[in-house]
């Protein structure tokens, strides 16, 4: 059996002077080699669960651990095998990027010093110019730069795609899939609903400091509402459609309706063998809509 | 903790020089005057004994301005040069860690595998460092200007005095560096540490003519600080060793402060 490499039991904050808690007792168990995506709104309680992993903050109750080490007394250890992409990040803005990669890797030298260079070639850093003078997008290339250049067993990255363009995001999820390809397991939050869906193996989703799902995506676009529109040769077959459990139509003119199903297709099918279809377009599942439910609390 | 000091201090390089030269500017101005004060110490002394002995005693601990070390003292080490250290090493006590904090690169910084004790130590100590390279450039400033407008004074008191200016510097700096350490603002972090320097000044200054303020003074750090009995060869080293004490005690109230607490809270 496989050691988890990111758990966490009850774990639970509530700030000094808040009645609330931001967190309210997390379980995770993200397996080796796995990208988890930690989905949530604003304020959910994401980039908390976050800096309590990173021991940036003590839990009220509970405990993490990471690779088997306590977060919180043996965070040193952790952090040598840890990669950290936080949020929101200023750096230090009269120093070049160069300057700033370099004190990070004096901190914690890289095990091959030129991934370094072969990870700015590959974002396209701009590395001799001074930080604050660099735009959004490139400050983020080089929060991703320091986060993988020590090629980490574990990342930690918060809003991680924030800033850059899709040809950089496409770049960024290249990245994430080698990175798992050599077993590294993988904690990201992001309310991106769109990059979850293309690197994640499994996703939690919180909502007001509580866990209150987990799902694989697999499963998650199977149990989705898909959408079909289809144009019949002949009138609607209203009754038919009916008679489905768990399928809702619309009726958009006499030949032509928009169908929702939720579960197993195979009944829509054996009716639309029956009937002549002239086309069928099958939107995307929308999975975004599945989210917002949860978002919103209706599910 | 030896790269946190190394880059610390690298970041900080073009503002230490800059310190450097003003402090070295502002004793060259202080003190290069010293001939035509001496022509007319006489008139000068007869000023401002006409003032208020309270007046008086805001400029000098030694209330004479006549002779070399009254003069030194007035001029330079009672006011001046533990106001422009304290400056520096309150602003670099605050933001080494405040500011750092309020940026984010704290965060970016503890995410390596530093503890946040050999963090503290490192910034604390590139603080340190910076504030002693100023105080250096101002005692070997203060020495060759005495001996160029030939101002009597042993330098080795010069050394002393300089060093006991430099010790209440830290210790309103270690007053900033534990209220940042422990989480407050930078803002806040100044402000506590100014305003208790400045009350610990008054105070003192005060409490010969005060008889209320006489116990508080003795709890307040410029109560220790005699840089005219230093000039004059009487170097307290038990007052000067409570002032180390003192700093001592802020600086390991800071670590334990800072170890076990929210960043960014």
């Amino acid at each position: 059996m496989r050691v988890a490499t990111i758990t966490s039991y009850g774990l639970s904050k509530r700030y000094q002077r808040a009645k609330k808690f931001a967190l309210r007792d997390l379980e995770l168990n993200i397996t080796p080699g796995e990208i988890y995506g930690f989905l949530g709104p604003n304020g959910a309680g994401k980039t908390t669960t976050i800096r309590l992993l990173m021991n940036f903050i003590v839990p009220s109750r509970g405990e993490a651990r990471i690779l088997g080490l306590d977060t919180l007394t043996q965070s040193v250890a952790i952090k040598n095998r840890v990669g950290y992409l936080p949020a929101e990040v200023e750096f230090y803005p009269k120093m070049t990027g160069r300057q700033l990669l370099d004190y990070l890797c004096d901190l914690r030298r890289p095990p091959i010093p030129s991934y370094v260079n072969v990870l700015c070639r590959r974002f396209r850093v701009e590395l001799e110019q001074r930080i604050s003078s660099l735009s959004r997008g490139n400050r983020q290339k080089i929060a991703i730069i320091q986060a993988f250049m020590t090629q980490p067993e574990v990342l930690i990255l918060d809003e991680p795609t924030t800033g850059l363009d899709p040809l950089m995001q496409e770049e960024f999820f290249d990245l994430l899939r080698e990175t798992k390809a050599r077993e590294a397991t993988i904690f990201l939050s992001s309310h991106n609903l769109t990059e979850v869906q293309k690197v994640c193996d499994r996703v939690g989703i919180i909502r007001k400091g509580r866990l209150i799902k987990e799902q694989s995506i697999s499963d998650i676009v199977a149990s989705s509402v898909k959408v079909f529109d289809i144009a019949f040769a002949s009138p609607v077959p209203e009754t038919e459609l009916k008679a489905i459990s768990g399928l809702k139509f619309t009726r958009n003119s006499a030949h032509h309706a928009t169908v929702r199903v939720k579960g197993d297709l195979r009944p829509l099918f054996r009716v639309l063998a029956k009937n002549e279809v002239r086309t069928i377009d099958r939107k995307e599942s929308d999975l975004e809509e599945e989210f917002l439910k949860f978002y919103r609390g209706q599910s | 903790m030896w790269s946190v000091l190394h880059w610390t201090f690298w970041q900080r390089r073009w503002s230490t020089l800059w310190w450097c030269l003003g402090v070295a500017a502002f004793i060259v101005l202080s003190l290069g005057f010293y001939a035509s004060f001496r022509d007319q110490a006489a008139q000068v002394n007869e000023i401002l004994n006409r003032l208020p002995t309270a007046a008086r005693a805001l400029f000098s601990d030694t209330g004479n301005f006549l002779t070399p070390e009254g003069f030194l003292s007035a001029r330079l080490y009672y006011l001046l040069l533990p106001l422009l250290l304290s400056i520096l090493a309150i602003g670099l006590a605050s933001s080494l860690i405040a500011k750092e904090e309020e940026q984010g690169t704290l965060e970016i910084l503890l995410s390596r595998p530093i503890s946040r004790s050999k963090l503290l130590a490192g910034k604390a100590l590139a603080g340190l460092i910076i504030v002693l390279t100023v105080s250096l450039v101002a005692m070997v400033t203060a020495v060759i200007v005495c001996r160029l407008v030939k101002l009597p004074v042993a330098f080795d008191r010069i050394i002393l005095a300089t060093l006991l200016a430099t010790l209440l510097a830290l210790i309103f700096a270690s007053i900033a560096f534990l209220v940042a350490a422990h989480g407050r603002a930078r803002a806040a972090s100044v402000g506590i540490a100014t305003l208790f320097g400045i009350a610990s000044y008054l105070v003192s200054s005060l409490d010969d003519v005060v008889r209320a303020l006489r116990l508080p003074a003795k709890l307040l750090p410029y109560h220790y600080y005699r840089p005219g009995e230093v000039l004059v060869g009487n170097f307290n080293w038990r007052f000067a060793s409570v002032l180390v004490g003192v700093v001592g005690l802020l600086i390991l109230l800071s670590f334990l402060s800072f170890r076990q607490r929210d960043l960014n809270d």
